[in-house]
């Protein structure tokens, strides 16, 4: 299980999501994780449109019965379409929330948490991420070892989204837990 | 008062069938994973079951280091809509029967 997502982050002296005393919920992000959150969210929701097999999403769309074939079947039968319909619409109202300025409900500020860790979960399965990467994805030493740059960089690229977005889902959580 | 006497008496181990394992409870199982913050999983496991945050956070660490945890039981229905909600929030759940 991924440690604390803040491990590599340096915090900035205020959260981006607070609790307010009246059960709502504040989001403030700067303008340009507004904008970078919205197209990664939005490109999330182009790709379950388009397929749910992909290897990548995986994650979202485990299996239930996992020693039983034939009722696993049966339940993603069943499932499967009702689990996507529910993922994007969470992503809607996430795609919503990010940059309002006016105040989050409980239901609208989850919706975000899950948008957020369904992100993690899809960019983390594509780097491949395994237990022991924890406080070190050792994305840079690889750097010397490898021709092929651009690739790496991409890769380099998706690991600081990675720690950025356990940054923010952590701060969600704190929040959250305040209201249990 | 007569004590009342316990005898051990012949049990025979029957074949399990289908019609017997219906009768066994379901379990809810979530897995380790490396990519979930523990944080989060906690939280999950409060938001949906009602646990304590210390019921919550055990069964986070049982997850962490024994690989697995129960977090629920009870009939087939409860259990898939229980797997349906950790599926949800992005955690590995999977259901099977109780064995005892």
């Amino acid at each position: 299980m991924g440690n604390d997502g803040a491990r590599n982050i340096v915090k900035i002296n205020k959260g981006p999501v607070v609790r307010t005393n009246d059960g709502t919920y504040k989001l403030a992000l700067p303008k340009d994780h507004c904008e970078v959150l919205t197209h990664l969210i939005t490109e999330l929701r182009d790709s379950l449109l388009t397929t749910t097999d992909d290897s990548s999403l995986r994650r979202l769309f485990p299996t239930a019965y996992h020693n039983d074939v034939k009722k696993d079947a049966e339940y993603q039968r069943l499932m499967r379409e009702e689990l996507l319909a529910s993922r994007l619409a969470s992503i809607e109202t996430a795609l919503e929330v990010i940059g309002a300025s006016n105040e989050l409900s409980e239901s609208e500020i989850d919706a975000f948490a899950r948008s957020i860790n369904s992100l993690r979960l899809v960019i983390g399965t594509t780097l491949d991420i395994a237990e022991s990467d924890y406080g070190d994805l050792n994305i840079e030493s690889q750097q010397s070892n490898s021709p092929e740059t651009e690739p790496h960089e991409e890769k380099l690229i998706q690991s600081e989204l990675y720690d950025y977005l356990g940054w923010l889902l952590e701060w969600t959580v704190g929040a959250q837990s305040e209201g249990l | 008062m007569a004590r009342a006497s316990v005898q051990p008496s012949q049990v025979l181990d029957p074949d399990v069938d289908d019609a017997t394992k219906s009768d066994k409870p379901w379990i809810v199982i979530v897995w380790n994973d490396p990519i979930n913050l523990m944080s989060y999983v906690t939280f999950v496991f409060q938001k949906l079951f009602g646990y304590s945050l210390e019921k919550a956070t055990e069964l986070m660490l049982d997850v962490h280091h024994k690989g697995r945890a129960v977090v629920s039981n009870g009939s087939r229905e409860r259990a898939e809509f229980d797997v349906y909600r950790l599926h949800e929030h992005g955690l590995w759940a999977t259901m099977e029967h109780e064995t005892l």
